[in-house]
């Protein structure tokens, strides 16, 4: 009150009693524009997540009818379910495998494309197919070209005289897995590229002339120059990729369906089996909570890293 | 109550904004009512059977508005519990699996859709499998049995001259196939997710195994003719009689590899005839009973296939005319016509059929079928076509032990 009554007295200072009010004021007045995001981000995301939990500590039936509260049983027939724990070894070989390897394939492309020659505008063209294509086509036609009868590899390999009788590549789960590895590199590799491409971009260009003028090899202005200044994109990058990976479907689904059994399910897949084939829906829900905490981790420490990256700029 | 109904008043909302479509208003007259149908495609016929019985439907009826979809053996059933769990239930629903919905309480009962003269036509056999505790909730479409494909040329010219009524005929006509023609499969086994609860039915039938004892209402999975079935298939597999990873090998490839003179012996369903010519194969084949376990008898695996009708506010009298409309007699002939080659649900339309179905109608009586009458059947179901391949490479005690754990909790209601 006392602040209001000496404000009023002195008669320049209510603009600044107005200024100050203004920023809840505004809040309050932006709500009509961001109101409609704010209604859809807690329709679209909030909203879901809440269901979700809510829904793996109850039991519900295939046909969705509600049978009460369970509390944490579901969590406990998951961990009790003795085809969890494959499954989640093989997500994170999946995950790390993926990540690693196209970040290694697209560290020297990102370089390749950054250097000028005749084409370099095709060849980036060329680069993005991959990722413009739509992932259950690009998987299609990998299942079609590793089919073990009708397949291209396999008429190609039976011609060349390499293989006496066809190789089921996607039947058996050692083989089909590195498949399906590879083609999710394949998809991935776009993306990582032109992220990197940009870090590489962003390297002032009178750093390296300093550092030829010095005598630096070419190696060793990539070690000790651009490839610590490419450190933020690069993190940028595999944290993103870590995110997608994990919740890849499609690759695996149209591929394999995480078959022979549950031999190359990861736990996304996983938990689309539990909730549609086998009707267990419990289960799944509870697998779905936990790989949401999953990505809720790596999202976090995403959220760190641009930040500390931002004020390192 | 209150909860559901604020739900619901959520999801609408939602909706309504994504789409931009709030204050969309009630259809024009109160008699109009949609009706969805969901159907899978028997054969690529069905699009235009649909197309042309609705197209009449409608105009017999036009206060009823029918969406259809159809789509693929594949992937109805996930599609199908994927809308019923999100309770955006289709008003009639064809599919091989019926009880899990009737346990929900969410099918009308037949009765409440056909007359008794149009529900007596019905075979009886199917009618009863149609039951859930005692009532029927839905009416049989058609049903299949099966029986056991050889290709003649290839069987005979390896020395076989005679075709295998046993397990140690089939080992031994398999052997000499693979000695004359070393490029093809003796044997498909295709234990994939798509059908392998049925081709491991049917070897297991021959050798006396079930999934379910009717006698004790006990679930029999890992049961010791089970057991002893699956290590049978495993020699097949180790000694290279069959095609390789039948784990991950679906019907349908098997049916193709067959077509074309890749695999000798298959077992096959009633319609595979029209498949093959569908995939205008050359083969030369026979048909015969399938071959059973020393000491056992011959079986053949009844599957049939149910219409349903789910309960909405409204619907009832739309979705009775649409069901009775479809089974009228020149109706339901040309859906069985569309369909290619099952053997007919109703006692009218099998005094009509092909000789070529003749075989596997006089193999009915001795016809096994699933336990299709329990509501947890589907999930039973699913966990069988999974792992049940899995059984030829790992141990196969244990993957019928995990299966039968999986049924057991379901349990046998």
């Amino acid at each position: 009150m006392s602040t209001i009554k000496t404000l009023s007295v002195k008669e320049p200072k209510v603009a600044t009693k107005k200024r100050k009010l203004a920023p809840s004021g505004s809040a309050l007045a932006a709500l009509p524009w961001i109101g409609p995001a704010l209604i859809l981000i807690l329709a679209v995301v909030i909203w879901p997540v809440i269901e979700l939990i809510r829904a793996s500590l109850t039991e519900i039936s295939n046909a969705g009818s509600f049978h009460g509260f369970t509390g944490l049983t579901n969590f406990r027939d998951l961990i009790a379910n003795p085809d969890l724990k494959p499954v989640i070894i093989r997500t994170l070989i999946w995950v790390a495998a993926i990540v690693f390897f196209t970040v290694i394939l697209s560290l020297p492309l990102a370089q390749l494309i950054n250097q000028k020659f005749p084409g370099r505008k095709f060849v980036r063209w060329a680069l993005i197919v991959p990722w413009a294509a739509s992932v259950v086509m690009t998987s299609l036609i990998w299942k079609w070209i590793l089919n073990a009868y009708s397949g291209e590899l396999n008429l190609t390999l039976d011609q060349l005289g390499l293989i006496k009788e066809p190789v089921d590549w996607m039947g058996d789960p050692k083989t089909s897995f590195y498949f399906l590895i590879w083609v999710a590199v394949f998809v991935s590799i776009p993306f990582t590229t032109f992220v990197l491409l940009a870090g590489l971009q962003s390297v002032p260009h009178d750093i390296l002339e300093a550092a030829w003028v010095d005598g630096a090899t070419s190696w060793q202005t990539y070690r000790r120059i651009i490839f610590p200044l490419l450190r933020s994109s690069l993190l940028i990058a595999t944290i993103i990729n870590l995110i997608n990976v994990f919740n890849s479907f499609p690759i695996i689904w149209v591929m394999t369906k995480g078959g022979p059994g549950y031999d190359t399910d990861t736990t996304t897949t996983f938990a689309y089996k539990l909730a549609f084939i086998e009707s267990n829906m419990g289960q799944s829900t509870a697998l779905g909570v936990i790989n949401f905490l999953f990505i809720l981790i790596i999202v976090g420490f995403y959220l760190r890293v641009t930040k500390a990256t931002r004020t390192e700029l | 109550m209150k909860k559901l109904s604020a739900r619901r008043v959520a999801t609408v909302a939602a909706i309504g904004l994504t789409l931009g479509l709030v204050g969309a208003t009630a259809p024009a007259r109160a008699a109009d009512i949609t009706i969805k149908v969901l159907t899978p495609n028997y054969t690529d016929n069905m699009a235009a059977y649909y197309a042309d019985l609705e197209k009449r439907f409608m105009a017999d009826n036009p206060g009823i508005k029918v969406e259809h979809e159809n789509v693929s053996w594949d992937e109805i059933l996930v599609k199908g519990r994927t809308l019923i769990s999100t309770k955006s239930y289709p008003d009639i629903l064809n599919l091989n699996t019926f009880s899990e919905f009737a346990a929900e309480d969410l099918l009308y009962k037949a009765s409440d859709l056909f007359d008794t003269n149009v529900l007596s036509d019905f075979v009886t056999a199917f009618r009863n499998n149609s039951k859930y505790n005692g009532v029927e909730y839905a009416v049989p479409d058609l049903a299949s049995a099966r029986m056991f494909f050889y290709n003649k040329q290839v069987l005979y010219s390896s020395g076989v001259s005679k075709v295998p009524t046993t397990w140690a005929e089939v080992t031994a006509a398999a052997k000499k196939i693979k000695r004359k023609y070393p490029k093809i499969y003796p044997i498909a086994l295709p234990l994939g997710p798509e059908e392998a609860q049925g081709e491991f039915q049917i070897w297991a039938g021959g050798n006396g195994g079930r999934y379910f004892d009717e006698a004790t209402k006990k679930w029999v999975i890992n049961s010791k003719a089970n057991v002893n079935t699956l290590k049978f298939l495993t020699s097949l597999v180790k000694a290279k009689l069959t095609q390789p990873n039948p784990a991950a090998t679906n019907r349908t490839d098997a049916f193709k590899l067959f077509s074309q003179g890749k695999v000798a012996m298959i077992n096959a369903s009633v319609f595979f005839p029209s498949t093959l010519k569908d995939y205008k194969s050359k083969v030369d084949y026979g048909i015969a009973p399938f071959p059973h376990a020393p000491g056992k008898s011959s079986i053949t695996l009844g599957v049939q296939d149910y219409f349903m009708a789910f309960k909405k506010p409204g619907n009832q009298d739309a979705v009775k005319k649409y069901l009775n409309f479809l089974y009228s007699p020149s109706n339901y002939a040309a859906f069985l016509k569309a369909c290619g080659g099952f053997i007919p649900a109703t006692k009218s339309a099998s005094a009509a059929v092909d000789s070529s179905l003749l075989p596997f109608i006089k193999e009915l009586p001795k016809a096994i079928f699933y336990p299709g009458t329990l509501g947890a059947w589907g999930t039973v179901a699913g966990a069988i076509t999974t792992q049940i391949g899995g059984g030829v490479t790992k141990n196969p005690k244990k993957v019928l032990d995990a299966i039968q754990a999986k049924a057991v909790k379901a349990g046998v209601k």
